[in-house]
This record gives structure tokens, sequence and C-alpha cells, in this order.
């Protein structure tokens, strides 16, 4: 069986421990998935001190946007 | 997965309860579910124009060395940054968690997600059987780089801060909370539109291979 390939945007163990476990351990590829996890850029960060608590600045999506990855924790 | 946050405060605070956090400055990581998770637990101690808080830094790591700098005086971390306040001295004022919410493009395929959501559960299965073998983990990534992170142990870990549960679909009635609670702060605007903010098609074809 080929694997199907997706890209997320890149995560933490804080909020993915679960999926750098299964990524780590092969249990995506085991399920017929390559999951590769996009970097980000220097022009992609920008500082969440940029931002108000109602216009936040963040870098979460940026890479999902410009269709560099498919998913993204939000 | 589930994200533990807490509301840090120094060694040399004052505050020991949530309510002491009324008209203190919290340094928050806006826009991030870190941030809204402090609003959540600071509004369930104090009135909301009480909560006082300020942008701060994404990387917990340089948002609790602001903190020691006086910068504010309290924040919001995760692991592993909870488990270095609290062996540096600093308090706990309150816990809580949260879901770590995906977020995908109209073009994700179902089958492609049903194998992501099984390699997920796989792996949350193993977690749950012996959360200790997994903590270095937390050592790892954006905070490799910090001697006190680096030395912590394993037995240091709470592994009641580690809360793994296998995917499922979002439930129509939190999604409608979260963005109710959102507006109410001014955060998004307008009402909330089920159909435009989840794909039941997609979600529900993508659970159904993945069972």
């Amino acid at each position: 069986m080929t694997a199907r390939t997706m890209t997320i945007e890149p995560v933490s163990a804080f909020s993915s421990l679960d999926v750098l476990v299964a990524m780590d351990e092969g249990l995506f590829m085991a399920e017929g998935l390559d999951l590769r996890m996009a970097s980000r850029e220097s022009r992609d960060i920008r500082s969440t001190t940029e931002g108000t608590l109602s216009s936040p600045v963040t870098n979460q999506g940026r890479l999902q946007e410009r269709g560099e990855a498919t998913m993204f924790q939000g | 997965m589930i994200v533990c946050a807490a509301l840090v405060v120094p060694p040399d605070s004052s505050v020991y309860v949530p309510q002491e956090r009324a008209h203190r400055m919290v340094g928050l990581d806006y826009g991030n579910g870190t941030a809204y998770a402090g609003l959540q637990m600071l509004e369930g101690a104090v009135p909301r124009d009480a909560v006082t808080t300020c942008a701060a830094v994404t990387h917990p790591g340089e948002r609790y060395a602001a903190m020691l700098r006086g910068e504010f005086d309290a924040t919001v971390l995760q692991e592993p940054w909870i488990t270095v306040a609290e062996k540096a001295g600093c308090r706990l004022v309150s816990t809580t968690f949260f879901h770590g919410t995906w977020v995908a493009g109209p073009d994700l395929d179902p089958e492609v997600y049903a194998a992501f959501l099984r390699g997920v559960s796989r792996a949350v299965r193993r977690i749950k059987a012996d959360k200790r073998r997994y903590v270095s983990y937390f050592k790892e990534g954006w905070s490799a780089g910090y001697p006190e992170v680096q030395a912590l142990t394993p037995d240091d870990f709470n592994l009641g801060r580690i809360q793994l549960r296998e995917p499922t679909p979002i439930p129509e009635d939190e999604a409608r909370w979260a963005w109710d609670w959102m507006a109410s702060w001014g955060l998004i605007h307008g009402t909330f539109d089920v159909t435009a903010q989840i794909n039941r098609k997609v979600e529900r074809e993508a659970h159904d291979l993945a069972r």
C-alpha cells in the first residue's frame, strides 16, 4: 500500500504529545499516512507582543494559508 | 490532546488565591489557547473589569523569565514550564485544561484525516499506558535549549497534568459555547453558525473510517 502524505504545521509536546509519539513510533505510517511537519521560516514568526487582546498576532495558520500545510492546531 | 494551563505567580508574590489577582497585571500570549485559558481562570475569580492583562511573548520559557524579572505579576504556563516554575518555588494559583483543536482547510481528504485519527488514537493509548516513559518529549523542541528544562527528571513531572483523549467529533454545544464566550470578550464578531465552523460531512466520514 502506498502511504498518503499530509503536512501539518509545527507542534509542541504540551499540545501534541500524541502526534509526536505517533510520528516517532511509526503509528501514522502503519495507518498508511506519511505525516510530515512543516517548519516556519523567520518571516513566518511574529511576536504576540505586537498584538492586542482583540487584535492578536499569532503564527498559527500561516503555513496553511499559503498551502504549505493541511492542518494546524488552533 | 488535552492542554494543561496554570496561572503562576513568582515565589515572593503576595497572591495565594485567584481572587487576589484582581487588578494585578497578567502577561498573556494573546491569540493562543493558553491566553484564553488564562482569561477563563481569571474571570472565574474576579469581575471582568478587574481582569488586567498585557501582551506577552508566545514562548512560555521567555514569558516565565519576564514574570521573574517583574515585567508582570503573573502569567499562564504550559508544561514543562509549569514544572520548572514549581521547582523554582513559584505557586500555581489555579490550573485548567482545554482541548487542542485541529483546524483544516476545505480540501482535507476524509481518508487521510481518518488515518491521522487512527494514528493519534494509537499514540494516546500507548502514552496513557505509561506516561512517565514519554515525559522526555517535553524537554525537546522549543524547550531544548533551556538548562532549567534539561535539569528536570521524569519524576519531576506531575502526570495528572498530562491528559490525553482519543479524538472525537467536536460537540456543537461546546463549539457554540466557545464562540459565544469569545464574542463576549470582543475577540470575534457575529453569531455562531456551525456549518461555517465545522465540516460535518468530512468529520463524520473520517471518524466513521477511523473506527
